[in-house]
């Protein structure tokens, strides 16, 4: 499994997301307001979700922004630093 | 003191949701009897247990609202939700209600999961939405920013006096104008943990039914439930019943005082340390009802008793009791005052009156 398709998986099920399965959600679509429609009080447990399944840390707040823009970004800043 | 009433009901439990549904339960005298699955020392084990659904709440909350909401609060949110739709209130300015939640254990699944994740993941991995929700005020919380309500709000947990001391305070704040009304209830949830407890406790042979009086043998099947009341002044206007007075004691402080004209209403739950202290509680000549069987074994179900009181007063009848005790049986006689009778340990006890 890829780290988007893990990440999907991850989102709907740790997020409680009833409404979306892992397979709608686009690779590209937003994931804060329009899109997912995730709020600031999911951007923390994101962070937490993140260490937790992938072991990486997001300490820089305007890194996390950046990457919790989309599952591409988001996927992209992971596999950066697990290849590290 | 103030005497208040009970402007609406909203209950869910294991008889279903809703007025209707606790009064057919209450008319019939049975309910079915659920269970849970536990992981002990010695395997998966099958608790019996009383569980309620809040599905009813999509009627109320659109389901994507929901998503971080435990069930724990979604208990309290439908009780509260139904209660005030009872009392015709909902939609109506919240702005001078107080809401005051009483409950014996809290969120015990979530609090459970909080600490699961912290000790599996560290502190940096605990879910920040389980603490959220673990914090003791989440429930209230939830039904506050939910329902619009702005006047002040209480979590009141005493175990097995929880709901009457919550009582005393909702009471107060009507007493001093503080609210025009308040919102009342207790809630308490069925959890991997209250299972475990209860299987340490009374395991490996469980109760599959409910012998509130039988002091020779444990009985208690854990519950789970809403029992939400709107509370006002009396100014007068339709409503269920008065509440004429609360009180909480313990016998080494004063002995039990119970009114003589009242059908006593026993929080016996099937716990065979407290079976022989309700019995002895009540007069002779008195008459007792006890309806526990119908919601099961929580601090909480203080909260049905008086929702079911409520509905025996507004018909003027009581309901028959399904488990005794049968030498105070109400029989099918008026009814116009009711007193319930809570007991904890070995010397507390909480008196509700309730009138028409």
């Amino acid at each position: 499994m890829d780290t988007k398709e893990k990440l999907k998986q991850i989102l709907v099920k740790d997020l409680n997301l009833e409404e979306v399965t892992p397979e709608e959600i686009s690779d590209s679509a937003p994931l804060f307001g329009e899109g997912l429609g995730l709020d600031s009080l999911d951007a923390v447990e994101l962070v937490v979700i993140v260490q937790k399944h992938f072991g990486v840390e997001i300490k820089d707040m305007e890194e996390g922004r950046k990457a919790f823009q989309s599952v591409d970004s988001l996927a992209a800043y992971i596999e950066a630093r697990t290849a590290a | 003191m103030t005497r208040l009433l009970v402007k609406g009901i909203g209950v869910a439990g294991a008889f279903g949701t809703g007025v209707e549904s606790f009064q057919n339960a209450l008319a019939e005298g049975r309910v079915t009897v659920g269970s849970i699955d536990v992981a002990t020392g010695e395997g998966v084990q099958t608790v019996p247990a009383y569980r309620a659904d809040t599905a009813g709440l999509e009627e109320f909350v659109p389901k994507r609202a929901l998503r971080r909401v435990d069930h724990y609060s979604k208990l309290a949110l439908l009780g509260s939700y139904l209660a005030l739709k009872d009392a015709e209130m909902l939609g109506a300015d919240l702005g001078r209600i107080g809401l005051v939640i009483a409950s014996g254990y809290g969120a015990t699944a979530t609090t459970y999961a909080f600490l699961d994740s912290l000790i599996s993941g560290g502190d940096n991995c605990a879910s920040p939405t389980h603490f959220a929700n673990s914090v003791h005020n989440a429930a209230a919380a939830n039904v506050a920013i939910t329902l619009g309500i702005r006047g002040p709000s209480l979590t009141v947990s005493q175990f097995d006096m929880s709901v009457p001391s919550a009582l005393v305070s909702a009471r107060q704040w009507l007493a001093e104008g503080r609210v025009d009304a308040v919102l009342f209830g207790a809630i308490d949830e069925v959890s991997e943990l209250v299972a475990y407890l209860q299987h340490r406790r009374c395991g490996p042979r469980h109760a599959v039914s409910m012998v509130p009086f039988d002091a020779g043998s444990e009985s208690s099947i854990i519950g789970e439930g809403a029992a939400f009341l709107v509370l006002t002044r009396d100014e007068g206007g339709p409503a269920y019943c008065g509440i004429d007075s609360v009180a909480t004691g313990n016998i080494f402080g004063g002995e039990l005082s119970l009114p003589d004209d009242a059908l006593l209403l026993l929080g016996a739950d099937g716990r065979s340390e407290l079976a022989r202290r309700y019995l002895d509680a009540v007069p002779a000549g008195g008459k007792a009802a006890c309806y526990t069987p119908l919601y099961g074994c929580m601090p909480a179900a203080a909260a049905f008793d008086l929702a079911a009181a409520a509905l025996a007063l507004k018909s003027g009848r009581a309901f028959a009791s399904p488990a005794g005790p049968s030498l105070f049986a109400p029989g099918k006689g008026d009814v116009s005052r009711i007193c319930s009778l809570r007991l904890a340990g070995p010397s507390e006890y909480a008196t509700v009156v309730m009138s028409c």
